[in-house]
């Protein structure tokens, strides 16, 4: 990393910041009309009548839909139910049920965006109301017991090792603890946008999205067309963190409404509407409880949650996972519950389960170094196992001691007293240090890679992964570059585009293994190919014109360690495929310790985390640069996520009231201090050639509870929900 | 887009014309940073503008005057927060702009405008399903039973608990401003603490302004007073966020340290610009400590009527009313 010739800074930040970045909105083929959805203004009910006279009267308006045949509109299907597509299975305008406020009951098409937005806000109807429940304790909300929703899937599956509940109740040492975590919105700074366009025949998408795949398959079961006369674009998408996983609702009848006035179709979904209509974080509640012995030993831990989901969909949670791994624990239960309610269904929001899974747990580790008089990172230490307790398999490669280690020599650990309180600045504000750690899976999907090598020497490559600003083109491009011996700039990187290789959804850490493993495969192909040794420099040009050809193109295609072939079919299909952690004889995951420095000022409750610490075992770091601005990024999303971020819903009528970004409080500049990162950047010798682990979602894990552990040797006070606001602290 | 008419007077009397021809419907247009984002969310939906954001006549402000500063309505709170003899002499006046929004809605926000900026209360700008009596009025007030957490606990009526959101009239209404007003009748002048309502059983009135009438000019009586003063804001962020809670507070100190005046405003708690009167009282002649800080505060929230969710803004507003007499209190005997 720190060989300068290794260096290689984000290969799209130039066209970004001089605004060439066509991102799916910039796109406007000539004669594009433009749409608006009208939401829906009860929490739940039936639509009794929609009058849509007056939108139609506005100059511009071509079209106004409030319903859909079902002959040709189908349902996406819902991913964990079997194999879907949408965030939901859910498709609006195909009945007269509203199953939560903001759900579409029209759409409007007009010459111009002001036309379709007037003419959408003239759309008036009429509904019968049913009570809603939006929250886990509503009258009316359904709760069930996963485990036996989704019988025969073990990712689904209740996690029990030994006998947790015995070992529990003997333990000398008991922490029983209750947490609530409120829902939460990805608030991505580009909205949802679609542009949809009928060519000879063809429908051509540019939609901002981490699954293009998805976006295709799923639009050809819906509107019951072949596959291959779709084709879905979207090389940069302007964040996501989830909320653009699997297919919207509302682009089906995008895609309807361009047929039917043969123009192109425009949608971008306002911000107020992303806060209605689309996935978010659910609100969940935690039992935890964690025994150990009177040394700190941790004996047993029972993880029970209840999670919310809508009326239409079982969103499956997958909280125990790390919380039965992140330490030794000999006897572990986790049981996991359901609460269906009145909302869109929820979905991914990055680190999903692992997020709040580590406040608990390492909330409750933190009581039981107070418990025991052990300093908390010592006691993480002495807690660190080699093996998966769940399947007694080796972890391929865990450095979590060594973060830990590490993090605390940075971060000045030794310094604390442990006190709660006895830490103060030079202007009297109560200071506190607190340390969490964290694990996320490192997965893995199949994916395909083609690589290109002209007798110019120019090399460009096609791969299975979606671009949202984490960095992807840039790990690509540096692993061509380095590989062969070429200008990372002079690599051309083709990414999220279905018509140049089949497209994966980009999400759970597993994208730059994904591609990366494909790349790397390929580059072995392209040397057999050329004829030139399996490493060191390449004279491309020369290599190329060797061959009599004018270009030389290979294509690999990778699955995960002990993936079938069946996996590269569900590629093929829009599917997704994802392996990990298990994989036989070993489990996969990344790990990070983080340190948080927060400066509390009680008369007032204000907050400020001074000072951030963070080390991360991701594997090796196949993109230093946009590595190290993931892990900021994700320490950043931390801090909203502990201290600002929280949709709030209205339990009367639904829906969320802070639906806007001066409301939903994403954390500014100015509440952000120092944030220090460090990577342990040993290959996995396992996962895959490269050796990479997943880094987006492991920088978050744990920064909440880091910072929670730090209120608490600041004030003495424990926090069970997030987010933790100024009330919270007076 | 909703039509509506536009009108761009090149002048303070023809824009008076303007409003008067208009009638009831017509809207003032000076920053936007308001008016744009309500009718955006469809919540205000004039039938006509008159812009007067360009008018040279209302944007000027002089700060030299030995007795007042004359600050123009139309004059930018970028320009004011940075005029150094307002961040000598009345340091709370130039750190309430400093703290309001950000610096892009600074730079166009005016100085009349921003007095009658609106609540930010999420079921007055949510727009239906949710009931508003501000909005709609007789329609009810989703915020009493509702989420409750940034509303007013100071002023509130059964019709409405919206908290007024602004810093800059907290800040004025601490240093006895005075409005320059022009309208159909003709000019006149009133103090600010006569500008703003308190909701009642008509919470769709917020302001004293007649049809028509417009405000022309603040002025700020210069006193010792101002130097030692400050603007305390307590907020969800560090910055460009509304105030769960302000003080502007004034302190005059006399020779052994007794308090000889003193002002206090709060924001953020209140449904209009809210000055504590009663709370002053108990510090004159006082000397100024921990204490009397707190009795102050205390005094200043006696009448607080918390919802569900905003009980916290008791404590806070007594906390913040303290901190803030501290600063000023150090800035005053300085």
């Amino acid at each position: 990393m720190t060989d300068p010739a290794r260096r290689v800074p984000r290969v799209d930040a130039a066209d970004k910041v001089t605004g060439r970045t066509r991102y799916s909105a910039d796109h406007c083929p000539p004669g594009t009309l433009h749409a608006m959805l009208v939401p829906a203004s009860v929490g739940r009910g039936r639509v009794v009548r929609v009058e849509t006279e007056a939108a139609r009267a506005v100059p511009g308006v071509r079209l106004v839909l409030t319903r859909l045949d079902p002959e040709q509109v189908r349902s996406p299907g819902f991913p964990q139910s079997g194999s879907g597509y949408g965030f939901q299975s859910l498709q609006p305008l195909l009945d007269d049920r509203v199953a939560y406020r903001g759900q579409p009951i029209a759409l409007v098409v007009a010459d111009t965006l002001t036309a379709a937005v007037e003419a959408a806000g003239r759309v008036d109807a009429r509904y019968e109301a049913e009570p809603v429940a939006v929250t886990l304790d509503a009258e009316g909300a359904h709760t069930v017991v996963q485990a036996e929703e989704f019988p025969g899937i073990r990712r689904f599956a209740d996690i029990e090792v030994g006998d947790a509940d015995t070992a529990f109740a003997a333990s000398p040492v008991q922490v029983d603890m209750t947490f609530d975590f409120g829902p939460q919105h990805h608030a991505p700074m580009e909205l949802l946008a679609t542009v949809v366009e009928w060519r000879d025949g063809t429908l051509v998408v540019h939609e901002s999205t981490q699954n293009t795949g998805a976006v295709r398959h799923g639009l050809a079961r819906v509107l019951g067309i072949d596959p291959a006369r779709i084709e879905v674009i979207c090389p940069q998408a302007g964040g996501s963190f989830g909320q653009k996983t699997w297919l919207q609702p509302h682009v089906a009848p995008l895609a309807v409404a361009a047929a039917r006035l043969g123009r192109p179709v425009k949608f971008v979904m306002p911000r107020k509407q992303t806060f209605l209509a689309t996935s978010f974080r659910p609100a969940s509640r935690h039992r935890m409880r964690l025994g150990a012995d009177p040394s700190g030993r941790l004996l047993a831990a029972i993880h029970e949650t209840r999670s919310q989901t809508s009326r239409h969909d079982l969103f499956a949670s997958d909280y125990p996972s790390i919380t039965a791994r992140l330490y030794g624990i000999g006897d572990f239960r986790g049981t996991q519950h359901l609460t269906r309610t009145d909302v869109p269904t929820p979905g991914f929001m990055r680190a999903p389960f692992e997020h709040v899974s580590a406040f608990a747990l390492e909330t409750a580790v933190d009581e039981i170094a107070y418990a025991t008089g052990r300093d908390p990172v010592a006691l993480r230490l002495d807690n660190d196992t080699a093996t998966d307790p769940v399947t007694g398999n080796p972890f391929s490669s865990r450095h979590l001691a060594e973060c830990l280690r590490r993090g605390a020599a940075m971060f000045g650990w030794a310094a604390r007293t442990a006190e709660p309180g006895s830490m103060r600045d030079e202007d009297g504000a109560l200071v506190g240090w607190g340390v969490a750690a964290g694990a996320y899976r490192a997965s893995a999907a199949p994916g395909v890679a083609r690589l290109r090598a002209d007798a110019e020497g120019r090399v460009a490559v096609d791969v299975t992964g979606h671009e949202m600003g984490q960095g992807l083109h840039t790990a690509v491009a540096r692993t061509v570059a380095l590989d062969l011996g070429v200008a990372a700039d002079e690599v051309r990187v083709g990414l999220g585009d279905t018509r140049s290789a089949p497209q994966h959804l980009t999400a759970g850490s597993w994208g730059t293994a994904t591609a990366l493993a494909a790349v790397h495969a390929a580059l072995r192909r392209l040397r057999t190919r050329l004829g030139v040794p399996d490493d060191g420099p390449v004279d491309v040009a020369a290599a190329v014109l060797a061959t009599g050809r004018p270009e030389v193109a290979v294509e690999a295609v990778t699955r995960a360690p002990g993936q079938s072939p069946q996996a590269v079919d569900r590629l093929h299909a829009g599917l997704s495929a994802p392996a990990g952690p298990e994989y036989r004889g070993f489990s996969a995951f990344s790990f990070v310790a983080h340190f948080a420095e927060v400066r509390v000022a009680v008369e007032t409750g204000r907050v400020r985390v001074s000072r951030v610490v963070s080390v991360v075992d991701c594997g090796r770091v196949a993109s230093p640069v946009t590595a190290l601005s993931q892990i900021r990024g994700g320490v950043v999303w931390g801090i909203g996520a502990t201290l600002r971020e929280g949709s709030e819903p209205d339990p009367r009528y639904g829906g969320f009231v802070n639906a806007d970004l001066a409301d939903y409080v994403v954390p500014v500049g100015s509440d952000i201090g120092r944030i220090e990162v460090a990577f342990i950047d040993e290959p996995d010798p396992l996962l895959n050639a490269p050796g990479v682990k997943g880094a987006g979602e492991i920088a978050f894990v744990g920064v909440a509870p880091a910072i929670a552990n730090a209120l608490h040797h600041a004030t003495g006070r424990r926090h069970r929900a997030l987010p933790i606001r100024l009330e919270d602290i007076l | 887009m909703r039509p509506f008419g536009y009108a761009a007077p090149a002048s303070l009397a023809e824009a008076v014309e303007a409003l008067a021809a208009g009638g009831p419907g017509t809207r003032v247009l000076a920053g936007g940073t308001t008016l744009y984002d309500l009718m955006k969310l469809g919540v205000e939906r004039p039938t006509a503008v008159v812009d007067i954001h360009h008018l040279a006549e209302l944007s000027g402000f002089d700060t030299t005057g030995r007795d007042e500063l004359v600050l123009g309505a139309g004059a930018r709170l970028a320009d004011l927060a940075e005029d150094p003899v307002l961040r000598r002499d009345c340091p709370a006046l130039a750190e309430s702009l400093a703290k309001a929004a950000s610096q892009q809605l600074r730079n166009s926000a005016t100085a009349g405008g921003s007095l009658l900026q609106r609540t930010r209360c999420g079921y007055f700008r949510g727009g239906p399903p949710y009931p508003c009596n501000k909005r709609r009025p007789g329609s009810g007030c989703a915020a009493r039973d509702g989420t409750d957490r940034g509303h007013a606990v100071l002023g509130t009526s059964e019709s409405c608990v919206a908290a007024y959101p602004g810093d800059w009239a907290v800040a004025l209404l601490a240093f006895d401003a005075r409005l320059d007003l022009l309208g159909p009748g003709g000019p006149r002048t009133i103090p600010l603490s006569a500008l703003h309502r308190e909701p009642g059983d008509t919470p769709q009135h917020e302001h004293t302004l007649a049809d028509g009438e417009l405000i022309v000019r603040i002025r700020v009586p210069v006193t010792a007073t101002g130097r030692g003063s400050a603007f305390h804001k307590i907020r969800d962020r560090e910055s460009f966020a509304f105030a769960l809670a302000s003080a502007a507070v004034a302190v005059r100190l006399g020779r052994r340290g007794t308090v000889q005046d003193c002002r206090i405003a709060l924001g953020g708690l209140a449904t209009r610009p809210w000055r504590a009167h009663e709370a002053e009282r108990t510090l004159l002649g006082e000397e100024l400590t921990e204490r009397s800080a707190l009795l102050a505060g205390e005094t200043a929230l006696a009448g607080a009527r918390p919802g569900t969710h905003n009980g916290f803004k008791v404590a806070l507003g007594i906390r913040t009313v303290a901190d803030a007499l501290r600063t000023a209190g150090r800035r005053a005997a300085s």
